[in-house]
C-alpha cells in the first residue's frame, strides 16, 4: 500500500517553449502531472500537444523552462548535465517509437549497452542481456541482428534494453505506433509484464486507443496541459 | 563501450571498406609520391653519389648546385692542395657537348673531364675495359646516363661517316668499343661503356680525362669545373670546408652539404621540379582532404546511435573515446595497408628503373601525417557529438 502512494514523478506548472520571437512554439503550457511507484501511466493526446516534450523532460533528456520537476526524489532543474546524465544511465529506460537499436550490434550486444555505459564489465552485461531477452520472449534468438528481426522483435529487443538495467523509471514515447495492431498489443502486453514492478514507474506516451487497456491511470493531454487524469481499463 | 564502438565500425562494412581503402590510398600515395620525388633529387645528385671518396667539393662561389655549374681559373687547384687538412685533391671540369654520331644524328652529351693521374671518378666499365683504357688520347667512355636508346650508331659500315648529308633513317645498333663521335669536330673513340648512376634530367654521358676533355670541349679561359678534396685523417670535412671556403675565397661543400644545396636549388630553380613538387602536394592534399572528409562523414553519419547512448547516460568522455578508438583502428589498418602497397610497388617501381628511392623515414612521415590528419579528422567530427541534443531520439527521421 504505502509504496503505491510514493510519487516516482511530479510535475507541477512545467513550461516549455521552442525558439523564439515569431517562431517561438510552446508546447508545455503548466503541465501538474503526478506518476506513482509501481503503476503504468499513458499520457494520450492528439499529435503536436506536447506529449514527446513533457516525457523528455521527465527523461532528464531536456530542460524546461520552469516550474517543478522532480524524478525519482531529483528535482531536475537543480541537476547539471553530467548529473542528468548519471541519472539517466543509472535509474531511468527509454523506448523509442524508432526502435533505435544499433544495426551492427546483435540483440545481446544491443540490450547489454545501458549497463556497459554504467561500467558493468562485458560478461556479466552480457548475461544480464541474455536474461533480460528471455523476459521479452525472445531467448531463442539472442545473437541476431536488428535487420533479422521483425518491427515487434525489434522493439521487444528496445524494451529488454531498457529493462536491463532494473530502472526506477521507464518512458516510452509511441512504442506501437511503428506496428500493426495485434503486434502493437503483443508488445504492450511483453512490456506490461516484464516491466510492471512495484517499485517502478511506467509512462507510455501513445495516441493508439486500441492499447489504453494496458493502462492503470491515462492523462489526457490537449495543447500542452493535462486536461484530465482518468483511471484505466487495468484499474479496475 | 569501446568494443561496441569497434563493432560500430567494423558492422558497416560498406562504409568501414571505403575508409580503410581510403586511408590506404593517402598513406600510399603520400609515401610513392615522396619516394618518387627523392628518387628525382637522388639521381640530380648522382655525379655527387658517383664520387663518394670525396670530403669536399670546391667550386666557384657563385656556383650552387651540381647542375648548374661555371667554371674556375685553373690556379684553384694549387691554392686548394697548399692549405693544410687537405690529403688530395684533383680536378674535374664539366661540360656540355654536342656530338655527332657517324650517320650524322646529333645528340647533346655531358662531357665529365676526370684527372688524368687518378681517373677518380670514373665508372667501372663493362665487358671487362679498365678506366685506364681512357689514357689513350682522344678516347672516351660513353654512359647512357638514365637515357635510352641514344647511344645508337649505323648498322651498315656504308652508312657510317658518308659524304654528303646524314642518313638518319638507316637501320642501327648501339654503340661499341671502337666506335668513333665527332665531338665539336674532333673525332674520339669509344673505349669503354658503362652504366652509371641515371640522372635527372637525363642525359647521355662521356666520361674522359681532364685534359682529352680540356680538348674537345668548345675553348674556354677557364676549365676547371669542381676542385675534389679529400680530407687528411682526423680532419673533420665540414672544418676542412670552412677552412677551404676561408683561405681561397671559393665555394668549398662536404658531399652531404653539396647534395643538399642541389636539392634546394632544383626546388627553387627548376620548372621541371617546381611542376612535380607541385603536383605531388596536389594530390597529397586530396588524399588527405578525402580521408579527412570520410572519417567526418562516418561519425555524422552515426549520430543517430551517438544521440541514442547519450540519452541512455553516456558521458562525453565517453563518446570521444569511441571516437578516436574507431578513428584509430581505421588509421592504423588502413595506413598498414597503404604501406604495404606501396613496398610492393616499389619493387615494380625500382626493376622498372623509374626514379623511386624509399627513405627510412618516408613512410614513418606519411604514418604521422595520416595519423594527424585522421586525429584532426575525429576532433572536428567530435563538436557535433558532443554539442548533440540527446531529445533528438524522440523524434522520427
Ligand atoms: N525541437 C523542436 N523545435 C521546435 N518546435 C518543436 C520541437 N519539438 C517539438 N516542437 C513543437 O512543439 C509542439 C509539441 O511537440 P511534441 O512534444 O513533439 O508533441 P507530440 O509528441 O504530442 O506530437 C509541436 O507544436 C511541435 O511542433
Ligand atoms: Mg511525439
Amino acid at each position: 500500500m504505502g509504496s503505491n502512494n510514493s510519487l516516482a514523478v511530479r510535475c507541477r506548472s512545467l513550461v516549455k517553449s521552442y525558439g523564439s520571437g515569431d517562431a517561438k512554439v510552446t508546447a508545455l503550457r503548466g503541465v501538474d502531472l503526478d506518476v506513482r511507484e509501481g503503476e503504468l501511466l499513458m499520457v494520450v493526446g492528439p499529435s503536436g500537444c506536447g506529449k514527446t516534450t513533457l516525457i523528455s523532460i521527465i527523461g532528464a533528456i531536456l530542460s524546461q523552462d520552469s516550474g517543478e520537476c522532480i524524478v525519482l526524489g531529483h528535482d531536475l532543474q537543480r541537476m547539471n548535465e553530467t548529473e542528468r546524465a548519471t541519472l539517466r544511465g543509472g535509474q531511468i529506460g527509454f523506448v523509442f517509437q524508432m526502435f533505435n537499436l544499433l544495426p551492427s550490434l546483435s540483440a545481446v550486444e544491443n540490450v547489454a549497452i545501458p549497463l556497459l555505459i554504467n561500467g558493468t564489465p562485458q560478461k556479466m552485461a552480457e548475461s544480464r542481456a541474455r536474461e533480460a531477452i528471455e523476459a521479452v520472449g525472445l531467448g531463442s534468438r539472442p545473437n541476431v541482428l536488428p535487420s533479422e528481426l521483425s518491427g515487434g522483435q525489434q522493439q521487444r529487443v528496445a524494451i529488454a534494453r531498457a529493462l536491463v538495467h532494473d530502472p526506477k523509471l521507464i518512458v516510452c514515447d509511441e512504442p506501437t505506433s511503428n506496428l500493426d495492431h495485434d503486434t502493437g498489443v503483443a508488445v504492450m502486453d511483453v512490456l506490461r509484464g516484464a516491466g510492471k514492478k512495484h517499485d517502478r514507474a511506467l509512462i507510455v506516451v501513445t495516441h493508439d486507443p486500441r492499447i489504453f487497456q494496458f493502462a492503470d491511470r491515462i492523462a489526457h493531454m490537449d495543447d500542452g496541459k493535462i486536461i484530465e487524469v482518468t483511471n484505466g481499463a487495468s484499474a479496475l | 563501450m569501446l568494443r561496441v564502438a569497434v563493432k560500430m565500425l567494423m558492422g558497416d562494412r560498406a562504409k568501414y571498406a571505403g575508409l580503410v581503402f581510403g586511408i590506404a590510398f593517402t598513406s600510399f600515395l603520400v609515401t610513392f609520391a615522396a619516394s618518387y620525388f627523392t628518387g628525382f633529387m637522388t639521381r640530380g645528385f648522382a655525379l655527387i653519389s658517383e664520387n663518394p671518396t670525396v670530403d669536399v667539393w670546391v667550386m666557384d662561389p657563385a656556383v650552387r648546385s651540381v647542375e648548374k655549374t661555371t667554371n674556375m681559373a685553373a690556379s684553384a687547384l694549387d691554392r686548394v692542395r697548399s692549405i693544410e687538412g687537405v690529403r688530395s685533391a684533383v680536378p674535374m671540369a664539366l661540360g656540355t657537348a654536342e656530338v655527332r654520331f657517324a650517320n650524322g644524328q646529333f645528340q647533346s652529351f655531358q662531357v665529365i673531364g676526370v684527372d688524368d693521374a687518378t681517373l677518380a671518378g670514373v665508372p667501372p666499365p663493362k665487358d671487362g675495359v679498365v678506366p685506364a683504357a681512357l689514357r689513350t688520347p682522344d678516347s672516351v667512355i660513353a654512359d647512357p646516363g638514365g637515357t635510352s636508346g641514344k647511344l645508337q650508331t649505323p648498322l651498315r659500315p656504308a652508312d657510317q661517316w658518308p659524304g654528303g648529308g646524314p642518313r638518319l633513317d638507316v637501320p642501327t645498333r648501339s654503340l661499341t668499343v671502337g666506335d668513333e663521335l665527332l665531338v665539336n669536330d674532333h673525332h674520339v673513340t669509344v673505349v669503354g661503356k658503362s652504366e652509371a648512376l641515371p640522372r635527372f634530367p637525363p642525359r647521355p654521358l662521356l666520361y674522359t680525362t681532364y685534359s682529352n676533355a680540356s680538348r674537345i670541349l668548345l675553348p674556354e679561359r677557364r676549365r676547371m669545373t669542381f676542385v675534389l678534396v679529400s680530407a687528411a685523417p682526423g680532419v673533420a670535412a665540414s672544418d676542412l670546408a670552412a677552412l677551404i671556403e676561408a683561405r681561397t675565397g671559393l665555394r668549398a661543400r662536404t658531399s652531404d652539404d653539396f647534395k643538399a644545396d642541389t636539392v634546394s636549388w632544383f626546388l627553387e630553380n627548376s620548372e621541371d621540379v617546381g611542376d612535380i613538387a607541385a603536383m605531388l602536394t596536389l594530390a597529397m592534399s586530396v588524399g588527405f582532404g578525402v580521408t579527412g572528409i570520410m572519417l567526418y562523414m562516418f561519425t555524422t553519419e552515426n549520430l543517430r546511435q551517438y544521440a541514442v547512448f547519450k540519452a541512455m547516460g553516456a558521458s562525453s568522455r565517453m563518446l570521444l573515446a569511441m571516437i578516436f578508438v574507431q578513428v584509430a583502428l581505421s588509421a592504423l589498418l588502413g595506413t598498414g595497408l597503404g604501406l604495404g602497397l606501396c613496398a610492393i610497388a616499389s619493387q615494380f617501381a625500382v626493376e622498372a628503373e623509374y626514379p623511386f628511392r624509399m627513405m627510412w623515414f618516408t613512410p614513418l612521415v606519411s604514418s604521422v601525417m595520416v595519423v594527424i590528419v585522421s586525429v584532426v579528422a575525429a576532433a572536428i567530427s567530435a563538436r557535433p557529438v558532443l554539442t548533440l541534443d540527446p531529445a533528438i531520439v524522440f523524434t522520427g527521421r
